[in-house]
């Protein structure tokens, strides 16, 4: 794999080099929590932004510097759509390079997903058939991706309302096998497997039993919604509530498999003060601590 | 089926009419196991899902038309326009930049032509926000060079036969008991960010004529001489000067 010359021009280092967060829990910065984090840097070891808010100049970079000043970066992008079969749009890569370049992050994301058909890019996380054709189209574009970077990315799970009647493989093989293919990480969102494992009736452990542990770089923990649809439920990833019981519990055991993980916590609307984000984020704190000390005890019995 | 027409069929859906949900055609439906849920209702998450954030988006940058149609209306003509004109690619900041020719040709909208023109001072404001940073145009910096002046990235010129700056001030007041005349005439402006956020600089006509014949890359000199050919009274000092001030002018310097 080359490493793309073109933006080689030597920037200057204005923040803390890129390393992995000290504290693993980290939260989204959102347009309603700028002032707040800028005055009030909240007990938070990292945190993570959509590189598509930044494109461009203005405001939004104004206060994403400030923070980078404080806190360690993870840029995860919703506008890659590398599930396409079209080629990655090179405008997008050029100005989430532009990103990179100045802000460091640690991690670097996008989906399995798709959004962009022809002219139309549909702006939400579209689903896959899990085929060696699909994984192909999407190992080439994440490829690409790496290859303008320089550097490797992680690939998020996403949550999907259909399932494909030609689907050839689960979907955490699928992920394994692109991991393995494109030598990306695993970006693990442990909402999305439980809303994933309600809507198509798998079981929620045996996924996370079956991922790739080595291969997985961050964790999302997220609220979703049920919807009552004729007799029965849908599950709604929403990004607009607490975590549930039943996530939390899941993420207990991937804590378990996968160890310390930086974990993020999500929420993209219906926003809440900051403080709640920031109690979410020390239940996932918590949650690390314990298994950790339990890992310790036992290692000593 | 192959991946790129499953997508497309996918796509062409989405964007179809509402009611093609409730009976997708037989080839996209075959793709799917559906188990309890029918697969017009597993459909509609994803409808809702673009639909609704691109509506939200829409909204969200255009406080003013809000303001002057209502909710409702802005709704149902953000929700049209998505349709006919979804983005093109995976940033939304500049999104909607036809939502005034959309207007202008929307039926339901023709009462009020002045509606287009707001649309544009929205797009402009918004286009501003965001906007790349740069450096803007010292005095000193012209004391030191051979001047070719350049408009920042920021700056944005607009012109129209309403008022909208003062229809703008009108939506901002609140007062939903009264009225304003929008015949009071034209308006020309500058819709620019010396900060964080958009300004609207209201523009003489000469001051106008000026900074539009520098936006097209026209030498200072010949610049001048052809606003002065178009308005006898341009005051090219007073220009420059109040120009230096509000930061229209990008910085002479590289590497900025």
């Amino acid at each position: 794999m080359s490493v793309h010359l073109k933006h080689n021009e030597p920037k200057p280092n204005l923040y803390p080099p890129a390393s992995p967060p000290r504290d693993p829990v980290g939260i989204g910065l959102r347009h309603p929590y700028y002032q707040e984090v800028t005055d009030n840097p909240p007990d938070v070891g990292w945190l993570e932004v959509h590189p598509e808010n930044y494109f461009g100049g203005g405001a939004h970079r104004h206060f994403l510097s400030k923070a980078r000043e404080k806190y360690q970066l993870s840029l995860h992008a919703v506008g890659l759509s590398l599930g396409s079969t079209d080629p990655v749009n090179e405008e997008h890569l050029r100005q989430f390079k532009e990103l990179i370049d100045i802000y460091q992050p640690f991690n670097v994301s996008d989906h399995a997903s798709w959004s962009a058909s022809g002219n139309a890019h549909l702006n939400d996380l579209l689903p896959l058939p899990y085929t060696q054709g699909s994984l192909d189209t999407l190992c080439r574009n994440v490829e690409r991706t790496q290859e303008y970077f320089g550097r490797t990315m992680l690939v998020e799970n996403p949550s999907t309302y259909v399932a494909f009647a030609e689907n050839e493989m689960s979907e955490y093989e699928f992920m394994n096998r692109l991991s393995e293919k494109s030598g990306c990480g695993i970006l693990l969102d442990i909402n999305n497997i439980f809303v994933q494992s309600f809507n198509h009736g798998y079981d929620a452990f045996e996924y996370i039993d079956g991922i790739d542990a080595d291969k997985v770089g961050e964790m999302h923990l997220a609220g979703h919604i049920e919807q009552e649809v004729g007799d029965g439920i849908i599950l709604i990833d929403t990004h607009s509530r607490s975590v549930k019981k039943d996530v939390w519990d899941l993420y207990e055991h991937a804590v378990r498999r996968l160890g310390a993980v930086p974990t993020l916590i999500e929420w993209d609307q219906d926003f809440p003060p900051l403080s709640k984000l920031v109690e979410e984020a020390s239940k996932a704190r918590d949650i690390m601590n314990r298994v950790l000390a339990e890992d310790i005890a036992n290692a000593a019995e | 089926m192959q991946l790129s027409e499953v997508q497309k069929r996918f796509k062409d859906t989405m964007l179809d009419h509402p009611k093609a949900l409730d009976d997708p055609p037989e080839d996209l439906a075959a793709l799917f196991n559906v188990g309890d849920i029918p697969l017009p209702e597993r459909l509609k998450v994803y409808r809702n899902n673009i639909v609704g954030s691109l509506t939200d988006v829409m909204i969200a940058s255009h406080p003013l038309l809000e303001k002057l149609v209502g909710h409702e209306f802005l709704e149902l003509m953000a929700r049209s326009f998505i349709l006919e004109n979804p983005p093109t690619h995976g940033c939304l900041n500049m999104y909607g930049t036809d939502f005034d020719k959309f207007i202008a040709s929307y039926e339901l909208a023709k009462a009020l032509p002045y509606l287009p023109d707001m649309a544009r001072l929205e797009i402009a404001m918004n286009e501003a926000y965001y906007a790349a940073d740069d450096k803007p145009l010292t005095a000193d910096e012209l004391a030191e060079k051979e001047l070719k002046l350049k408009l920042r990235q920021n700056v944005k010129l607009l012109s129209s036969k309403y008022p909208i700056d003062k229809i703008k001030d009108f939506c901002l007041k609140d007062d939903p008991d009264k009225t304003m005349s929008v015949d009071s005439g034209g308006v020309k402006l500058m819709i620019y960010r010396p900060g964080l956020d958009s300004v609207i600089v209201k523009l003489e006509d000469s001051e106008y004529e000026m900074l539009l014949v520098l936006s097209r890359n026209t030498p200072l000199d010949e610049a001048v001489k052809a606003t002065l050919n178009t308005h006898k009274d341009f005051d090219f000092q007073g220009f420059l000067q109040r120009h230096i001030e509000l930061e229209t002018f990008l910085t002479l310097k590289t590497n900025t």
